[in-house]
């Protein structure tokens, strides 16, 4: 038995984006940009897809979406292409548990003259409008915080982020990558600036990811050297890509009331039946609003990474924010940020559900994982 | 996964020598800061000043775990000092391989290690020091320190004294501000 619980890692292709995306590969390989008919043919294609990530999150105009080559491209954009609409405005202010995408950016951008305030998260993770509203000012040019945290799932308030940069005059964007196709998104309704997503978190192909920017908001280009995208996003269209993406969102919309019930469910049968077998084990951010596939439990005394080792070899794959699995020294800076202690923080599981998922998985999951930790307790000096 | 060997995965699966151990002649409680890791690490020392049993837990990775497991194995009736020559890298060796980012893992073992010796042998010299006193509170000038533990002390007098061994504990116990067995032999 193989149990694969880390969908906000990366999920496997629908077998319907598959068969949305061969075509594109096989018979129809033209370049929507041709002039001739074979390729030009390409392009309502593109135009489907757009469509389709346009109603996922709730735009009403399909062409504030551009496409990119995924998540951590449209965040590059959103924060570098902000910093240039207003010469008075140079300051980022993200949170402190940003995806890298993000937070790396910023630091880079640091670096080259922009400054970068960080705004605190409370003890389950959520951005604190307190901390946010006291770093917003006339200088800052774009307020950037995720509409969903990738380790524990904990959801942020849009509205009142965008509301809070609209004050200020700065610009809002939101990482969606985790939370666009599991929860209702709505950038029309929210007032949100720029949204990136990325299709493989949602059954779409890795490689492929869009940008929405706000109808009038002249967001100068990131990647340069074509006229693709109305001359904003250059580079020839990843059309197999594109379909796939367009594709997965139509299937996300379409089931994800079900979906977001089904996954609950699971969620919480895994959460109760580790929390019954494993003693010492707690939930990461249990009293904030989460995904429906995610949750972060620590097993406080035993290390994360043997954990992984262990239950890895039962065919189960999950993840860790920790330190040891990546050679970096550094719990997460999530559950820092959370104020959770270096021990804890070193003994973090994130169990991330998806599409695939069955209750026999999860059955499996509690059946294999008490072992595991109850072994590596007997190890342990924290008793 | 990192690549880890069939040894180092065998020393993972099975640890060697996990546990605690009563009144060990050494205790280390070490631990990492930056990665939260964390090990105790207890040995006894025999009159040869060969380490005879030795036992550990870790809170750490797969490596960190294999590299303690290891380490109890090669440091098991070696002299203090031999023991306290073991490098990381033979640590490394002797578990077929360690991927380089996982090399700080293994460097935990080898501190609790040093600090379990240094333990054993800073209060076997708290016993030398109130043993050098002994003779004088006692009255007995023949007596003689034959050989020190942390928790044991053995002396040799010319004297037939049936009270002297409990005047030794006595003095011992008031100086060290805690109780050794005490062994007297007859010269």
């Amino acid at each position: 038995m193989k149990a694969y619980l880390d969908n906000n890692a990366t999920t496997p292709v629908a077998p319907e984006v598959l068969e949305a995306m061969l075509p594109f590969l096989e018979e129809s390989y033209g370049n929507p940009s041709s002039f001739h008919t074979f390729g030009s043919s390409v392009m309502p294609a593109v135009e489907k897809a757009r469509e389709s990530v346009a109603r996922l999150i709730g735009a009403s105009d399909p062409s504030t979406v551009f496409f990119t080559s995924g998540g951590t491209e449209s965040d590059n954009w959103a924060l570098r292409g902000s910093v240039l609409l207003d010469p008075s405005r140079k300051t980022v202010v993200t949170s402190a548990v940003e995806h890298p995408a993000v937070l790396e950016t910023a630091r880079v951008m640091e670096r080259e003259g922009h400054p970068l305030r960080i705004a605190e998260v409370d003890g389950d993770g959520v951005i604190r409008m307190d901390s946010v509203s006291s770093l917003l000012d006339s200088s800052v040019a774009v307020l950037s915080v995720m509409a969903a945290n990738n380790e524990t799932g904990v959801l942020m308030p849009l509205p009142e982020l965008s509301a809070a940069a609209k004050a200020c005059g700065a610009v809002f964007h939101t990482d969606a990558v985790q939370a666009v196709g599991k929860v209702e998104i709505a950038v029309d309704r929210d007032g949100i600036d720029l949204l990136s997503l990325s299709a493989h978190k949602l059954h779409g192909p890795k490689g492929v990811g869009a940008m929405f920017i706000r109808s009038g908001l002249a967001l100068p280009p990131l990647i340069v050297g074509g006229h693709q995208e109305k001359g904003r996003r250059s580079g020839t269209y990843n059309v197999p890509g594109i379909a796939g993406l367009g594709r997965a969102a139509e299937l996300a919309l379409e089931g994800m009331s079900g979906e977001s019930r089904r996954l609950i469910a699971l969620r919480v049968m895994l959460e109760k039946g580790i929390l019954e077998t494993c003693p010492g084990a707690e939930i990461v951010a249990a009293g904030a609003p989460r995904l429906p596939n995610t949750v972060t439990m620590l097993f406080r005394g035993v290390e994360s990474e043997a954990i992984l080792t262990l239950i890895d070899l039962q065919g189960i794959s999950v993840s860790s924010g920790s330190a040891c699995s990546t050679g970096s020294k550094d719990p997460s800076h999530v559950l820092m940020a959370m104020n959770v202690d270096r021990v804890c923080a070193n003994s973090a599981i994130r169990f991330s559900l998806g599409r695939f998922n069955t209750e026999a998985e999860i059955l499996y999951v509690l059946e294999e994982l008490p072992k595991v930790i109850a072994r590596l307790r007997k190890i342990s000096p924290y008793t | 996964m990192w690549k880890y060997s069939e040894q180092l995965m065998d020393h993972f699966m099975n640890p060697r020598n996990v546990g605690v151990i009563e009144n060990p002649d050494g205790h280390a409680d070490v631990g990492s800061p930056v990665c939260g890791d964390a090990m105790t690490l207890d040995i006894t020392v025999d009159d040869s000043d060969r380490i005879g049993e030795i036992k550990f837990r870790t809170f750490g990775c797969a490596g960190a775990i294999a590299s303690a497991s290891a380490l109890t194995e090669m440091a098991k009736g070696l002299t203090l000092d031999e023991a306290l020559a073991i490098k990381n890298k033979q640590i490394a060796d002797f578990l077929g391989g360690m991927p380089e980012e996982k090399y700080h893992c293994s460097v935990m073992g080898h501190e609790a290690l040093h600090a379990a010796i240094g333990d054993y042998r800073r209060r076997t010299g708290e016993v030398r020091e109130a043993a050098a006193s002994v003779s004088a509170a006692t009255g007995d000038s023949s007596l003689r320190l034959v050989s020190a533990k942390p928790g044991s002390a053995t002396f040799s007098t010319e004297l037939e004294d049936p009270g002297l061994k409990e005047r030794i504990s006595l003095a011992m116990s008031t100086t060290l501000g805690r109780a050794v067995d005490i062994t007297l032999e007859r010269r």
